[in-house]
């Protein structure tokens, strides 16, 4: 059985191959853990041991009082050792465990700063904050509880079998012959337990699934109807899924009664006695022996039971090293080591190719595009034209494919992360705040920067005024704590004043497309032009009104460039531009109406 | 104890009586198996004579075997089948409960907190209910029905063995508290480490700029820090008691083991008694040690029971059950003061007004002036404090939820679909309605042309092609719902904000469309698009500071004016305004 399940432990562990990576700068604490463990065990059997020289003192007929003491000291030693053990290697494993985590979110982390930035970008917060914290924290119990459990599970019965071998091989060979049955009652249980788990496991995922988009779209569907239509939906998928649950209990359930009930301690007694009794009758053993055997073969038959944990401890573990795995393999950024500085302000595409990972279609395909320095270019172009994609291409949120991207007249991945970063700004359409205070959120910009700097910065962005009127403790108010909630544009205004402490030359601006109110907007209208004063301006248009003095508009459509030049010249070219400008000035003119315009009052 | 037994059997609901029964079907397997131990202090007697009475005890064990089995069955008959259909029901119930409870105490709690409790919350009482409860009951009970036993055969040992017991408790109190305490304090480090890994990832640019990553970004690996010292200081905590109740426990069975052998020696108590005592003790001795540790598998359990409590729990808004008559779809707000939830902040104040049936009323204002939360109080996300508001010449609160909902089509920024066919995901604003209708309001809301062009037409699925579908594209599925539900009230939240320029017109056209000769409510930020309403409320501050059409708030000069002529100037406003001209 042991044999069975340790086969098939270690072919669940090589369809994980990352596991043991994963664990091993820990190996020495889950070692010593293991053997610690280990000897916690043999003093715990060494004391039961000692029942047999205590129990034939006993019976025998003059029973020396000394000798039995000692024994019994001598156990009560072995007890307290085999607890010091056992509290000894659970501290190890725990605390090796607790290493190992930070160890692998210190990684985790560093990687995330070495893949491409999209990456990071796409995959998103939550899902990576999963990953780093959830998915780690996952292994803990692996590494934590499995590793004295391993020693324990494997070692008690081997041991618990050898030393019922050397007390009588007869009863040992005997108490061993349970082993098959058992075995056979657990091969019914476990028949089809992959395939039944694996169906258990995608019933709850989608029981989870289910609930996740009951919970999320509640909000909006109660404002369509009383929620009815979505309850019918959750209803249904629940109980399908708990059509499955219950299919599989069916299924389980005779076969998870037959093996718990064999591989408990009470049938294991009744099988000595029944064999023990005529055996001591017939006098071919004594008394104290089939004491031992009572003492013994249940612990053989019980360690069973934590082997089922351990399949359930690794199969969790897996699902989390798989997850931790694709974070370990996304391909680093190659970045080399002393870069060349950009020699300005300017940027060029050469004949960019670009596709996304995992899709069909090019993002881009064969892109020119040529930016001076110190002038505006906008980008523009139909949802999914790429105008998005050129723009996080140039703080080299990917890779090209082919072609090349030149900031300042270097190829970016000729240069360091931080002489390209120092050189581009990214203003993004959400807002990114630290839960620290105001002063320090603008400094990220720039670490070394006075406080005078950063009042000139926020002045600049137009949020000196509401960090001063508005907040607490002023520059010290701490983002999101009582009273210092910010709006949208506030928001805004503050990554804008980072930006200008930044005071990279060249700025990429996803503009932003709707603020909270007019107020607001015209706040972030100034921000913006104090920001950009002076720079390379790289803009993803939305409205083409802020746009229509730019030097260059750049048309794109399905990641080609169609067309470019100063809005004059492209309305003149009646093409794809000229188009979308008709658009937009339509939807400009654009006024709700309840009724026809003729009876309209 | 018993009372986390009460919760669970309450947590149970209707299949109570089932999990009632399976339990009562634990405790008898365990003392049957109590019993059957017992049996062997007069089997080693009978032994230790040499007499033939053993085969009697053994008869007696096998039948008690045997009825441990049957009872195990019967409990197992419960078992598994009883937790799955409890976790059905209680998410079901909780599904239920979403559905009705205000929509105010919804938005309170974050979508992540609903989750855990409908998935984690629901999945821990049940199977740790399902995994646990047999193993606890037949540590508890069969040990004691084995110590009852005893009495018959020396009552020393007996009395010895029960004072054990009550010397666990307080060792077990401290590893509960302990327990409790290390849970507090590794949830706190685990969410601020939450919290510090999303800010990571989120400024990755920003930090990557000025090289505070990986080992150099000092708050985040300060967090993680910090995470690993409470997790260290909270194994400590819980370390140490634990391993002195499984010690104590442990070291307690060989001093009664002790005890017994001074009997013999002192002649008062036989040797076979000793070796069946040893057996039994050893046996016992490994589950009550480990017994300690599962109970912060109670407090898992039981804040878990908390928590679904907690959101079962929350009243729904009263609702009337007589049918009303709403005539109309006139719309009165009437002296309404508004309050969030446990905050003393009035959001809107003695806010006044009418909307006429199919006219459109707009509501303008700067961010917090109360314009979404009078959207809100119309759909009834909560009730105001004071004041009514009415509908057809019906207060809100005398309809009933359904009746109150047929009223209205809501169409906001942000679009929900449903991981379902884009026909199904129209059809939900209507379930009866056939092929042909849901065509004709994708048609009407300008969706049709790109919804036939997908891979499968109207039965592509949205999760297959998930983000290939523009913002404006969404937006239109989102009013061929509410045009398919054909709701005498359209309330509009700045639907086409988000949207560029391109979907901006299609949008615009399909809400031609939707709001033709309906009672509109929108809210809206851009000016120019509600220039043709028929009233134009002006809120600051949750009050109404002034209301009119656009040309009898332009000739007042007042705040309207202002906005007015602030959004024409910066209409024209150029990213290039501060740029030197042609370099």
């Amino acid at each position: 059985m042991n044999q069975m399940t340790d086969t098939n432990l270690m072919q669940d562990a090589a369809e994980e191959p990352g596991l043991w990576t994963i664990i091993s700068p820990v190996n020495r604490e889950i070692y010593t853990g293991m053997t610690v463990s280990l000897l916690s065990l043999v003093a715990w059997l060494g004391s039961i041991m000692l029942f047999l020289p205590i129990s034939r003192e006993i019976t025998s007929a003059t029973p020396d009082p000394e000798r039995l003491w000692l024994l019994l000291g001598i156990s009560f030693g072995l007890v307290a050792l085999s607890f010091v053990c056992r509290a000894w290697s659970f501290r190890i494993s725990h605390l090796g465990a607790f290493r190992l985590e930070q160890i692998l979110r210190t990684e985790l982390t560093t990687r995330l700063a070495q893949v491409p930035l999209g990456y990071v970008v796409n995959t998103g917060s939550g899902p990576l904050k999963k990953i780093v914290l959830d998915d780690v924290r996952s292994l803990h119990a692996f590494v934590a509880d499995s590793t004295p459990l391993f020693a324990k599970t494997f070692a008690a019965p081997v041991l618990g079998i050898i030393l019922m071998l050397i007390l009588d091989w007869r009863l040992a060979l005997l108490s061993l012959a349970l082993f098959p049955i058992g075995l056979i009652g657990m091969f019914f249980a476990f028949r089809d337990y992959d395939v039944a788990r694996k169906k258990v496991d995608q019933a709850t995922e989608r029981i989870n699934g289910v609930i996740n988009e009951y919970v999320q779209g509640m909000h909006v569907v109660r404002t369509f109807d009383d929620g009815s239509g979505s309850f019918e939906r959750y209803r249904k998928a629940l109980n399908g899924a708990t059509e499955t649950m219950r299919e599989w209990t069916a299924q389980s359930q005779t076969g998870a009664f037959i093996a718990r009930t064999l591989f408990a301690a009470l049938p294991t007694v009744l099988v000595l006695l029944a064999v023990g009794i005529p055996m001591y009758l017939e006098g071919m053993i004594e008394l104290s022996i089939l004491m031992m055997f009572l003492l013994l073969a249940p612990t053989v038959t019980e360690s069973i039971v934590p082997i089922v944990w351990l399949q359930q401890l690794l199969t969790n573990a897996a699902a989390a090293v798989k997850r931790i795995g694709q974070l370990r393999q996304v391909e680093l950024i190659p970045e080399v080591s002393s870069g060349r500085a950009p020699e300005d302000a300017s940027v060029e595409l050469k004949n960019v190719t670009f596709r996304y990972e995992g899709r069909e279609d090019n993002a881009l395909t064969g892109v020119n595009i040529t930016i001076p320095a110190g002038t505006v270019t906008a980008l523009v172009g139909a949802s999914g034209a790429g105008k998005s994609t050129v723009a996080q291409l140039i703080p080299r949120f990917w890779d090209v494919d082919d072609g090349a991207l030149l900031v300042g007249g270097v190829d970016v991945r000729e240069m360091t992360a931080d002489q390209l970063l120092q050189s581009v700004a990214f203003v993004f359409q959400s807002p990114f705040l630290l839960s620290d205070s105001i002063k320090n959120n603008i400094r990220l910009g720039q670490p070394d920067a006075t406080d005078e700097e950063i009042v000139a910065a926020a002045k600049a962005a137009q949020a000196h005024d509401f960090i001063m009127n508005e907040l607490p403790d002023g520059y010290d108010s701490v983002v999101g704590e009582r009273g210092s909630s910010l709006s949208g544009g506030q928001r805004q205004r503050i990554t804008i004043a980072r930006a200008i402490l930044q005071d990279a030359p060249i700025i990429v601006l996803d503009e932003a497309t709707a603020f909270a109110d007019p107020d607001n907007e015209a706040k972030i209208h100034q921000a913006l032009a104090a920001l950009a004063q002076g720079k390379t301006l790289i803009v993803v248009a939305h409205r083409l009104s802020t746009i229509v003095d730019a030097h260059q508009i750049v048309v794109l459509d399905k990641g080609r460039v169609v067309e470019s030049g100063t809005h004059n010249q492209l309305v003149a070219n009646g093409g794809r531009y000229a188009k979308l400008w008709a658009h937009f000035e339509q939807a400009q003119g654009w006024g709700l109406r309840v009724a026809e315009p003729s009876s309209a009052t | 104890m018993i009372e986390t037994f009460s919760n669970m059997i309450e947590a149970c609901g209707s299949k109570a009586e089932v999990m009632r029964g399976s339990l009562v079907y634990a405790v008898l397997s365990a003392i049957a198996q109590g019993m059957a131990y017992a049996l062997l202090f007069p089997l080693f007697a009978a032994l230790a004579a040499g007499s033939d009475e053993a085969w009697w005890y053994l008869g007696g064990i096998v039948v008690l075997v045997l009825l441990d089995g049957l009872f195990r069955l019967g409990e197992s008959h419960g078992g598994w089948r009883v937790y799955i259909e409890v976790s059905d029901e209680t998410r079901t119930n909780l599904g239920e409960q979403l559905k009705r409870m205000p929509l105010e105490q919804l938005a309170k709690r974050q979508t992540g907190d609903l989750n855990s409790v409908l998935t984690g919350n629901v999945q821990d009482v049940v199977s740790i209910a399902g995994g646990l409860f047999g193993i606890v009951i037949n540590t508890m009970v069969a040990p004691t029905v084995t110590i009852i036993a005893t009495f018959f055969i020396d009552w020393r040992l007996a009395i010895a063995m029960l004072i054990l017991f009550p010397m666990a408790i307080p060792v077990y109190r401290t590893i509960r508290a302990a327990g409790a305490r290390e849970n507090r304090i590794s949830m706190t480090a685990h969410a601020d480490a939450a919290s510090h890994i999303v800010e990571y990832t989120q400024g990755l640019s920003v930090l990557r700029a000025t090289r505070q990553v990986g080992p150099e970004s000092q708050r985040l690996q300060a967090s993680l820090a910090r995470l690993r010292e409470a997790q260290v200081a909270g194994t400590k905590l819980v370390t140490l008691p634990s391993i002195i109740m499984s010690a104590l426990v442990q070291i307690g069975i060989l001093a009664i083991t002790a005890l017994a052998i001074s009997f013999v020696l002192a002649d008062s108590l036989s040797m076979a008694a000793v070796l069946a005592l040893i057996v039994i003790a050893i046996r016992f001795s490994e589950p009550l040690a480990l017994f300690a540790n599962m109970s912060s598998m109670f407090d898992f359990m039981e804040a878990a029971i908390d928590r679904i409590g907690e959101l079962l729990a929350v009243p729904p808004l009263p609702q009337a059950d007589s049918k009303v008559g709403v005539e109309g779809s006139h719309v009165v707000f009437d002296n309404v003061t508004f309050a969030y939830d446990q905050t003393d902040e009035e959001v809107l104040r003695g806010v006044s007004f009418e909307v006429p049936e199919r006219s459109l009323t707009a509501l303008v204002g700067s961010s917090g002036s109360g314009k979404t939360t009078i959207t809100k109080l119309l759909t009834r996300f909560a009730d105001p404090q004071t004041g009514s508001i009415e509908i057809g010449g019906v207060d809100v609160r005398s309809m009933t939820q359904t009746e109150l909902m047929r009223h209205f089509s809501v169409v906001f920024q942000d679009v929900y679909l449903f991981d379902d066919s884009i026909e199904e995901n129209i059809r939900l604003a209507k379930p009866s309605a056939t092929h042909e209708e849901i065509i004709a309001a994708a048609t009407a809301a300008n969706g049709h042309e790109f919804i036939s062009a997908l891979p499968n037409g109207y039965a592509t699925s949205v999760g297959e092609i998930g983000g290939a579908l523009s913002g404006g594209e969404r937006q239109r599925i989102s009013i061929a719902r509410a045009i398919l539900k054909d709701s005498p009230i359209v309330i509009l939240d700045e639907p086409t904000s988000a949207l560029d320029t391109e979907s901006e017109v299609a949008v615009q056209r399909a809400i031609d469309t939707l709001v033709r000769d309906k009672t509109v409510l929108v809210i809206a930020h851009r000016l120019s698009t509600v220039v043709a309403a028929d009233n134009i409320i002006v809120l600051e501050e949750g009050q109404i500071v002034e209301q009119g059409s656009h040309d009898q708030l332009l000739s007042k000069n007042g705040r309207y004016a202002d906005m007015w002529h602030a959004q024409r100037a910066d209409r024209h406003w150029q990213i290039t305004d501060t740029m030197p001209a042609e370099t």
